[in-house]
């Protein structure tokens, strides 16, 4: 039988890099029932008969949080042989929270009190023994990062599995314990009356104090189903110790557990006095000051930008596109497919269709590879968590959070592991409006398009790029600003509270582990979906009606896009090669530059179709080509990022929303953008008067009182009214 | 007084009340913030801070600092 290991800790407390050393590389990532929780396990290196399974980063097993619940049901009812605890060392108080109602579970817990090495270099001592013999649980120091201990942590863990847990000890004051028995007296006896078997101590302990905690997921469950009267009698208990504390029952079970760790810590630590700050602290006084914090941010982020984009990635890119998929790759396939003596279509379709296809998907890995790494980097330091603090207040006035920015940032690389990115923001609001708005921003796949219509149309032109950006960044606050005044999205900002881990130097294998798991997913789906469309385009434009093959102008891709063109005449691009090449866009954004390619009858093109600029310029007007890049900027995501959506936001119906919203939103972008461009011009037409109108509602949207404040604030007064009334 | 009235530097704040009872209260509980716990302010940014307390520093924004009172 196999026996399983649940890995339980806060949030930065180095479980991850555990689990992965724990595991190594058999590990298996998807997704707990019902909720957008990562699930991670694996195989415990060299037993395969022992799974560990990983649970969210936790700081308590309360209900409130989709992370708490998943890890609570998971140990409550899938009940592991054993808990492996790691504790961060290095604030033991905070992390011995969760350990208190980990070891009231009835499992036997394994605390791997992690970080040790940098205890013993700051010259703390903690009594190891001792701690162990306070909490009722084995303790083995460990240093993840240095991958220290861990397998006597594993073997401590495992030689505990079979044996009952210690008893926990009372750990509450004499009140509550006495508060707590009598509800347990009460809760077995309604078994009994039930005829249900006996809890045992530990269950009935931990059954006790979640009625007690009056916790909404326990008193929901019918186990502990109380009658009429023990209900009442139970109210009536609870209720004289809140009165006596003058504070609500949970609270007083969170501020005893603290007391409870306060003794311990002052029994089993001993600190070196020391009331300097810390080299974090020192740093954080630095770069979160307020005069400081913008500049470093701004500068840190130019060097992403300089190292992936303008140099060592860029560099990579070009070699990849122009020598690898634009020479070596295709001769190689060619000359092999020549020497085989392949029908003519199949050739074209490897050649035109894959090999063209997928490469200029994979093209932006070795780019996005060197963002990913920058950005695994100031996550693994510390330094990611604090642009979401020094942001926060400027994300506020939008009606979005500074916990929004990170998936904004990584969607510059590419909006998959952006939207993805979004899962650590709490309010389901602000999540969803993140998910929305993450694709605004130019990823990498949409550069190309920038260079194309900077190249063909504004030539030595420096400003397409920055606007670009610009108008991203302008999308993104300006939906949060009227999103937030519509019913759906309408509510006080969440407040903002995030730990914020110490700085440290990232271990390389973490960081390269992250960089690869992006990198892959970017490639699986450049394997599989692309792939497929590419084959779809490249059948399309290749074939006509009758299936003969054909001249691209004369394809069923062709018919298609004539048929739909004229939606985007009021934008100044009904051409059908446009709108073909804005479909295939939603395959992949940088299709467009391939598909205007083909169109316009070159077989390959460079990364920024230089080799068609003369007749892109002639068939758009400058107005027209901006109108058409701000489209295609904005509207839709590709497929890949699509389907991203639709994990995050776990609903058929606001993925229409997410995706109709962009696609509505980057036509009316188009619209007034073309159209007063236009009217600057003199021309005024229907256009206008509709683009006018777009204008006035935005302004509307932007500026008038929020109209659901007025009701969000009369609800908190009804429940501050209830409240009251209830006391 | 409400910890927005705090600096950098000020040395070591005791918590003497926490107001609300909403969940962000409750989450605020389980990172350390209870009645009694010790509070030092690292760096303030427009009202928003970064606090240490139990060994581990948490950012705050200004909204949830005002209902702390040391």
């Amino acid at each position: 039988m196999t026996k399983i290991i649940a890995l339980a800790g806060n949030p930065n407390s180095g479980k991850t890099t555990m689990f992965n050393d724990l595991t190594g590389s058999t590990q298996h990532t998807g997704n707990w029932p019902g909720v957008t929780v990562e699930k991670k396990e694996g195989r415990l290196k060299g037993r395969r008969d022992v799974t560990v399974q990983d649970l969210p980063g936790i700081y308590s097993l309360s209900p409130y949080s989709p992370e708490e619940l998943v890890a609570r049901n998971y140990l409550v009812k899938e009940r592991p042989d054993v808990i492996v605890n790691i504790v961060d060392a290095t604030n033991i108080e905070r992390n011995l929270y969760l350990t208190t109602q980990l070891a009231e579970l009835g499992i036997p817990v394994v605390i791997a009190l992690n970080m040790i090495d940098i205890v013993n270099k700051n010259g703390d001592l903690i009594d190891i023994r001792q701690l162990g013999e306070a909490l009722g649980c084995a303790v083995v120091p460990t240093s993840a990062l240095k991958g220290t201990g861990l397998e006597k942590a594993a073997e401590t863990a495992l030689s505990c599995s079979g044996k009952p847990p210690l008893s926990p000890r009372p750990i509450f004051s004499g009140d509550v314990e006495g508060a707590l028995a009598e509800i347990g007296s009460l809760l077995s006896e309604r078994r009994k009356e039930r005829g249900e078997t006996p809890l045992t101590a530990t269950e009935l302990r931990w059954s006790s104090i979640k009625v007690f905690e009056r916790d909404a997921e326990q008193t929901a469950n019918p186990d502990t189903l109380l009658g009429a009267g023990a209900a009442a009698r139970i109210e009536e208990i609870i209720r004289a110790l809140e009165d006596r504390y003058d504070d609500d029952s949970e609270s007083i079970i969170t501020n005893e557990r603290y007391l409870f760790i306060a003794g311990v810590v002052r029994e089993c630590v001993q600190k070196k006095n020391r009331h300097t700050l810390s080299a974090s602290d020192k740093i954080d006084r630095v770069v979160t000051n307020r005069v400081l914090a913008l500049p470093i941010f701004a500068g840190v982020m130019f060097l992403v930008y300089f190292l992936s984009i303008s140099t060592i990635g860029g560099y990579m890119t070009d070699w990849v596109n122009d020598s690898l998929f634009g020479d070596i790759v295709p001769n190689a396939v060619g000359g092999l497919l020549d020497s085989l003596g392949t029908a003519e279509w199949l050739n074209a379709l490897i050649l035109d269709g894959i090999i063209a296809g997928v490469g200029a998907v994979l093209g932006f890995l070795p780019q996005m590879l060197v963002l990913f790494l920058c950005l695994a980097f100031l996550e693994d330091c510390g330094y990611m968590a604090r642009i979401a603090f020094i942001l926060d207040r400027v994300f506020k006035r939008f009606g979005l959070s500074g916990k929004s920015f990170i998936p904004i940032l990584v969607g510059t690389g590419c909006g998959v592991p952006g939207i993805m990115a979004s899962r650590t923001i709490e309010s389901d609001n602000d999540r969803r409006m993140t998910v929305m708005t993450t694709t605004f921003i130019p990823c990498g796949a949409k550069l190309p398009i920038i260079a194309l219509i900077a190249g063909a149309l504004f030539p030595g032109s420096m400003w397409i790029a920055p606007s670009a950006y610009f108008l991203g960044i302008a999308a993104i606050l300006i939906t949060g600003v009227m999103l937030k005044k519509t019913r759906g999205f309408a509510g006080k900002p969440s407040p903002f509270v995030m730990e914020l881990p110490a700085y440290h130097m990232p271990g390389a294998p973490g960081v390269l582990r992250t960089m690869l798991d992006r990198g892959l997913a970017f490639v699986k789906r450049a394997g599989t979906i692309i792939l497929i469309a590419a084959i779809v385009i490249w059948f399309l434009s290749s074939f006509d009606f009758s299936l003969r093959m054909a001249e691209t102008s004369d394809s069923i891709l062709a018919a298609i896009g004539g048929a739909v063109a004229p939606i985007f005449d009021p934008l100044g691009w009904g051409d059908w090669r446009a709108t073909v090449a804005t479909v295939t866009g939603l395959i992949a954004k940088e299709n467009i530059v391939g598909t205007f390619g083909v169109l316009y009858g070159f077989g390959e093109v460079a990364e920024d179709g230089a080799e068609y600029w003369p007749q892109l310029a002639a068939a758009f007007t400058p107005l027209a080509a901006y109108a058409f890049l701000a489209f295609n900027l904005l509207c839709a995501p590709c497929f890949a990022a699509i389907g991203a959506i639709r994990r995050e936001m776990m609903s058929a119906k606001w993925t229409w929303f997410a995706v109709g919203y962009q696609c509505g939103f980057a036509y009316v972008v188009a619209l007034i953008i073309y159209q007063m461009g236009m009217l600057a011009s003199g021309h005024f037409g229907v256009g206008t008067v509709f683009a006018i109108l777009c204008i006035l509602v935005i302004v509307y949207m932007l500026f008038i009182k929020k109209p659901y404040a007025g009701a969000d604030a009369k609800n908190t007064q009804r429940l501050a009214a209830a409240a009251a009334a209830a006391e | 007084m409400p910890l927005t009235m705090a600096s950098p530097g000020d040395g070591e704040f005791t918590i003497h009340k926490i107001s609300g009872r909403d969940h962000t209260i409750r989450r605020l509980a389980e990172m350390g913030f209870v009645t009694g716990a010790t509070i030092t302010v690292i760096s303030e940014v427009a009202g928003n801070l970064i606090l240490g307390v139990k060994g581990t520093r948490v950012a705050l924004d200004k909204t949830l600092a005002q209902r702390i009172m040391v």
